[in-house]
């Protein structure tokens, strides 16, 4: 099991926060959603890294963007490093959910700045991914 | 000085106009200065859900900023992008609301795109200066959204 020492966790609140799960062997599912606090913003940057490197080497990353907002300068860097954290492991496949068009281009857009936008798959239903 | 429905018609016309500065890559520090930086403020995009409150308003035109700064269909043009039409102000006491269309044109390198879009704009008056407070405008047609969308994910217009 690839994620037999991960344990899901939440941080926030309903006004923004995240939570990460595996959703099924080999998959890690990051659920974000609101605006991101200061608080918010120190956990994901603190966690995403080693969440990542749990990943399998053939892993799926879901990122549930749904209920997200466009986010400030700070959250912006705190996702970056979730993206770079894609670099180097070239076989993990990643998939992107936002509903709101604004929260999709800026996620589209620290991608792209990542340089792992072509490695990304948008979707707009997160019932899409429920079976990844 | 103009009557108080012209001041505060002038200050919708001012987010308008900070709205053109963003736009066309001139910054934000226009929108800063016409919006009140209050917990109450609000605000929706032709492609955005709400904002709510000042930290979360500022972030969506920061965003909407970033994702012009891949326009360039209005470099080599002298016209506006946009602007508000028709606007209708009424005014109680401190506080008007303004109704209007924003129309605008944007050349993308497959073609110009229109957007017309109905607007409400909420002005308040703080200490003496109409500040905007409340700013919506109708939803995008998808068509648009997705030439907005395909020029954020190529990085140019």
């Amino acid at each position: 099991m690839p994620f037999a020492e991960f344990s899901p966790a939440e941080v926030g609140s309903s006004a923004g926060g995240f939570r990460w799960a595996s959703a099924g062997q080999g998959v890690l599912r990051i659920t974000v959603w609101g605006y991101w606090h200061e608080d918010v913003v120190r956990a994901f940057a603190a966690e995403a890294p080693a969440a990542l490197g749990k990943l399998a080497p053939s892993g799926t990353l879901v990122l549930d963007a749904s209920a997200l907002k466009p986010q400030g300068a700070d959250a912006q860097e705190a996702l970056r490093l979730l993206f770079r954290g894609l670099v180097p492991h070239a076989s993990v496949k990643a998939m992107v959910i936002a509903r709101n068009a604004l929260t999709r281009m800026q996620l589209a857009r620290l991608l792209r700045e990542c340089g792992v936008d072509q490695r990304v798959e948008f979707g707009d239903n997160t019932s899409t991914t429920e079976g990844v | 000085m103009g009557s108080t429905e012209e001041q505060a018609a002038k200050a919708i016309y001012k987010f308008y106009d900070a709205l053109e500065d963003l736009l066309r890559s001139r910054g934000t520090g226009g929108m800063k200065e016409i919006w009140h930086h209050g917990d109450y403020v609000t605000t929706a995009h032709p492609f955005g859900d709400w904002a709510r409150g000042w930290t979360e308003v500022a972030a969506n035109w920061e965003e909407g900023a970033a994702v012009f700064a891949t326009y360039k269909g209005h470099d080599a043009r002298t016209d506006t992008i946009g602007g508000i039409h028709e606007l209708k102000v009424a005014v109680m006491g401190d506080a008007a609301y303004g109704t209007g269309v924003y129309k605008s044109r944007l050349y993308m390198s497959d073609g110009p795109i229109d957007l017309r879009v109905n607007c409400t704009n909420i002005v308040h008056r703080i200490d003496g200066t109409w500040k905007l407070v409340h700013h919506h405008a109708d939803q995008a047609p998808p068509d648009w959204q997705a030439a907005i969308g395909r020029m954020v994910q190529a990085g140019h217009s």
